[in-house]
């Protein structure tokens, strides 16, 4: 018996809701937090020597840098990419960072 | 200060003692049920009780309890260097502890404790032994005491020796680069403030803050 492709019916492309995160602005150190923004600024450096890669995310109300230690490069972290960043931001100097946080690649 | 001590050993019961005798608030964090019961009844030097947990501090879960979330500064103080570095990682990514300390046990690993493993001050106690006997013997030459920041500012003394190109000059005669200074003098068993006025004599002990790369300098200018 002759098998028959069905034609698939067009399921209606389900829409990922939007994550949403608080406002980069309302990030205060030493809280766990989630941000979602747009890499807007990207820095491979010798940290003491050792490779870092430290990055700006932005979202409409403020920037944030986060700061990934023991690799120059992150596949998928690239300038315009919109991220997912979960974690305990810390106090470096008089700005907020993140340290080795989660992270979540978005659409571009 | 809320303080985290882990690390239940004589160095850790020690800080506990001292750090809780001084008013702050101390918890002290060992897996070992055998010094967990001499830990238990431990009292600071003014007889204020310190908080023991027993757990493996080198798990998120038990920093939590421990209060690392609110803690000022976190000690790592076991007698492992691997230990040492997990919970200090930990500490500074899933807390962002502001200050962590951790301690060098093996002097080999003493590299590793970078802020790269969320370390912001390594002390290690062989690197010290050595700084002190080389301070101890060595009159004319370069001993580094102290790194700062990673390795980006050290502090180093000079005893100036009878050859030093430094002796009889004022101390803004002899040419410190930018990013040295002199931080104190000890001459004749007093710490004299230095100026630019100063003028060095032969046995002093000059105390120097260096950055960069102007070691070489300052050697050069000091010890000739």
């Amino acid at each position: 018996m002759a098998l028959r492709f069905r034609r698939q019916e067009t399921v209606p492309e389900i829409e990922a809701p939007e994550p949403s995160g608080t406002p980069i602005a309302a990030v205060r150190p030493r809280e766990q937090v989630t941000v979602v923004g747009k890499v807007t600024r990207m820095r491979a450096k010798p940290s003491s020597g050792l490779p870092a890669l430290s990055i700006t995310i932005t979202d409409a109300s403020g920037t944030v840098n986060v700061v990934w230690t023991g690799r120059r490069s992150i596949g998928g972290i690239a300038l315009g990419r919109k991220v997912v960043i979960s974690g305990v931001p810390r106090l470096n100097g008089d700005r907020v960072e993140f340290l080795n946080p989660v992270y979540t690649l978005l659409e571009a | 200060m809320k303080v985290v001590i882990a690390g239940a050993g004589s160095v850790g019961r020690y800080m506990a003692q001292q750090l809780c005798g001084a008013g702050h608030t101390v918890t002290l964090i060992d897996n070992d049920p055998g010094v967990a019961s001499r830990s238990q009844s431990l009292k600071g030097t003014d007889g204020t009780p310190v908080t023991f947990l027993l757990g493996d501090a080198c798990e998120v879960d038990v920093l939590t309890i421990a209060g690392v979330a609110e803690a000022d500064v976190v000690a790592a103080v076991t007698g492992d260097d691997e230990d040492n570095l997990v919970i200090s990682l930990l500490s500074k990514q899933e807390f962002a502890v502001p200050r962590v300390v951790g301690r060098v046990n093996n002097p080999n690993n003493e590299w590793m404790f970078t802020e790269m493993w969320g370390v912001d001050v390594s002390v290690s106690t062989p690197h010290l032994l050595t700084a002190m006997v080389e301070e101890a013997v060595t009159i004319g030459s370069f001993v580094r005491l102290l790194s700062l920041e990673g390795g980006k500012a050290r502090l180093a003394e000079v005893t100036l020796a009878a050859e030093s190109p430094a002796l009889g000059k004022e101390i803004a005669g002899i040419g410190l680069p930018r990013e040295s200074t002199v931080v104190a003098l000890l001459r004749d068993g007093h710490v004299v403030v230095p100026r630019g006025d100063t003028v060095l004599r032969q046995g002093d002990e000059v105390l120097v803050l260096v950055t960069g790369d102007s070691e070489d300098d300052v050697r050069r200018l000091l010890v000739g």
